[in-house]
């Protein structure tokens, strides 16, 4: 039989702004809209309805009945981000959800038994999960969401009812415990009906006759049956948080505190998924009406708060915004975190936090396209070549590390230089690439470089040359290329790789043996 | 083996030549050693004259390589290397400032072997001259002693091989130059 879970956050309005500002939980929060003096409460935080304040009221009622009452004006953004956390938090549980309302989640938990035992231990867990992103949620357990979404509202925290007989257990729950429509309310009322096992016992064809369609779904709610599939929630690429500002900021001194909050809360999630940050864009809203938006590309994934708040600051010092802001939003392109960084046999890498920071310092200094791990292309052009972003644990899975350890770098006499001289080999030569290459004349005897010069003063005898080593490629391409190599030694002692480019005739000082 | 010679964790060596005298073989040897072991190394190179090529046909895992070009400007390729050798994990970090190589205060030098000792990070440092003076743990100088061609003397049909001499010219707590020690490398 399959089980559900609903995870289900109080006053959600108010439990995102508390998540925003925690200091606000130990307040009697309402969240109002609308302008003065038409000002409105919405929702109401448990220490504000304790005091008599709801929904409906005005804010001046409101205050009458609560003098201490804290108000905040209703935010999509950090309802949204709050939204997004739990179900980020509940991913971590179940990778099958189901994104039911704002702050209502269902969650399959079906096989999860085996990883974290009884129904009230997965209810506890996630209980613990909506915690960590900063929200307190309670959690029913039942074998259909409309049994688990009552379970959610009524008893404990976490309510896991009993596989068989999950109507019987919420029969005597009284009517008035769900928030239902007024005309609903009205008609139960109406009708005599005091429990969810009084409706439950009506026949259904003749509630939905009398109530329409919103009589069904109650209906169907009592009695604990699902009539619409389960839409399985995906998570999107970009992971995303976001906070309002009550008043404007100019400088980044008093920015980046905001940024560090909002991104700690965004970390949160993040760890509860087992992910990292890859690439991380800052949004700022403006007093202007604009927004400024900059995008730091971390050289290393990571989750941690503190060097990522540091690379922002960075990039808006570098990148100010043209005027003052009113709210922060970051958006997250993330990765899967890896478990193991390395191998055993692998020296210790930089740890990730580290070496972001230095790339992204190394990025500014030099500029990005100057840093990364080079690639030798496919080809058979010289010095063809890309460079890729660097990552630490590139490699870090091959059985040939430490294969040096042991031997040693010099090795056999290489048969061709045995001859001259019986020293050892201690490795290939190596080149120094001269990037563009350097335009020279060339004075040939019977085909061969014979002296080489060049307007920066280079003017020198040819001693000895070996070639021509005749190259092409491409040919069948607008990019066609072809040259002979060779390779010289010339009178002020430099050993260097000449070209001549065939389709050009132009000779070119490519690379020196060093 | 000779790159454990040259290169110590948490110390600075120079290894300085003419052009043509085996020092970037050198530089791509150690290299290979440190990526061989499984190590991270960064390369900042001022000239922007790596050539990758070569150093994975001399056995270099380019996947553990970072490259930082510094397209001339050998100040910031100063900053970059300071950058690096204060950030532990790193088997080597070596600077190529080839043929022009910049002035380094010698307060700047000692900062420098500091910031390595700390993170216990290999610096070398290869160049025309030297840079850090007195601050390197190891001075090494890179001699070219002879080529060898393959085919007739007047004609030869390839290049086969360089010589090189290397000879320690400064080491702390060590008298003086030390012999000079021979090696070939094939082309």
């Amino acid at each position: 039989m399959s089980r559900v879970a609903c995870v289900r956050v109080e006053a959600f309005a108010a439990a995102a702004l508390e998540r925003c500002e925690p200091a606000l939980r130990e307040q009697p929060l309402a969240v109002v809209v609308g302008a003065p003096p038409v000002t409105r409460v919405v929702e109401a935080n448990a220490r504000a309805r304790a005091e008599g304040v709801g929904p409906g009221l005005s804010e001046a009622e409101a205050l009458v009945r609560c003098p201490a009452l804290v108000r905040r004006p209703a935010s999509p953004e950090a309802e949204a981000a709050a939204r997004h956390a739990l179900l980020d938090a509940c991913l971590a549980v179940s990778p099958r959800l189901e994104d039911a309302a704002p702050g209502i989640v269902h969650v399959d938990l079906g096989g999860l038994r085996r990883l974290f035992g009884d129904d009230a231990e997965i209810g506890r867990h996630l209980g613990r999960q909506a915690r960590t992103v900063g929200l307190e949620a309670r959690v029913g357990i039942a074998s259909s969401r409309a049994a688990a979404s009552v379970a959610a509202r009524v008893g404990p925290v976490v309510h896991a009812l009993p596989p068989a007989g999950e109507q019987a257990a919420l029969a005597a729950v009284p009517l008035s415990t769900l928030a239902w429509p007024v005309e609903l309310a009205t008609a139960f009322t109406r009708w005599g009906l005091v429990t969810l096992g009084d409706l439950a016992a009506l026949p259904r064809h003749g509630v939905g006759a009398r109530l329409g369609r919103a009589g069904l779904a109650a209906h169907d709610l009592v009695t604990g049956i699902d009539r619409t599939p389960f839409r399985p929630w995906t998570p999107p690429p970009f992971w995303e948080e976001a906070q309002g500002l009550d008043w404007d900021i100019a400088t980044l001194p008093a920015l980046v505190p905001v940024l560090a909050r909002v991104l700690e809360r965004l970390c949160a999630r993040l760890v509860a998924a087992h992910l990292v940050v890859d690439v991380i864009e800052v949004r700022l809203a403006l007093a202007s009406g604009g927004h400024h938006t900059r995008s730091v590309a971390l050289a290393a994934p990571l989750a941690e708060p503190t060097p990522i708040v540091a690379l922002l600051g960075l990039e808006i010092e570098a990148h100010p915004p043209p005027a003052a802001v009113t709210a922060v939003a970051l958006s997250a392109r993330v990765v899967p975190r890896r478990v193991a960084p390395s191998g055993l046999w692998h020296p210790p890498a930089p740890a990730p936090r580290d070496l972001a920071t230095v790339l992204t310092r190394l990025t500014l200094l030099v500029g990005g396209a100057n840093v990364g791990t080079p690639v030798v292309t496919d080809s058979h052009r010289p010095d063809a070549y890309t460079l890729v972003p660097f990552d630490s644990a590139a490699g870090t899975d091959d059985d040939d590390v430490g294969r040096d350890t042991a031997g040693s770098d010099v090795h056999a006499t290489h048969p061709a230089v045995a001859k001259s001289e019986p020293l050892p080999v201690a490795g290939p030569l190596a080149l120094r690439r001269l990037r563009p290459p350097r335009r020279v004349e060339v004075d040939t005897a019977d085909g061969r470089p014979t002296r080489v010069r060049d307007a920066g003063g280079l003017d020198a005898a040819v001693l000895t040359s070996a070639g021509p080593w005749r190259l092409s490629g491409h040919w069948w391409d607008t990019d066609a290329w072809a040259r002979d190599e060779w390779d010289v030694a010339l009178s002020d002692g430099t050993l260097w790789r000449l070209s001549h480019d065939r389709l050009t005739h132009t000779w070119l000082l490519d690379a020196l043996y060093d | 083996m000779l790159v454990d010679r040259l290169l110590r964790q948490g110390a600075m060596t120079e290894l300085v030549g003419a052009l043509s005298s085996g020092r970037t073989s050198v530089l791509t040897l150690c290299l290979r050693a440190a990526t061989r072991r499984g190590g991270l190394v960064a390369l900042v190179d001022v000239d922007h004259a790596f050539d990758p090529v070569s150093a994975a046909a001399a056995g270099v895992d380019l996947r553990r390589v970072l490259w930082v070009r510094g397209e001339g400007r050998r100040r910031d390729a100063l900053k970059a290397v300071d950058l690096l050798a204060r950030c532990p994990g790193f088997a080597l970090v070596a600077l190529d400032v080839g043929e022009s190589p910049p002035r380094l205060s010698l307060s700047s030098a000692f900062r420098l072997r500091l910031a390595a000792r700390r993170s216990g990070v290999a610096v070398l440092l290869v160049g025309a001259r030297r840079v850090v003076g007195g601050a390197a743990s190891l001075s090494v100088q890179t001699r070219r002693d002879r080529l060898a061609w393959v085919g007739p003397s007047l004609m030869p049909r390839r290049l086969a091989g360089m010589c090189t001499g290397l000879q320690v010219v400064r080491k702390q707590g060590a008298p003086g130059p030390t012999e000079i020690e021979r090696f070939w490398w094939t082309a």
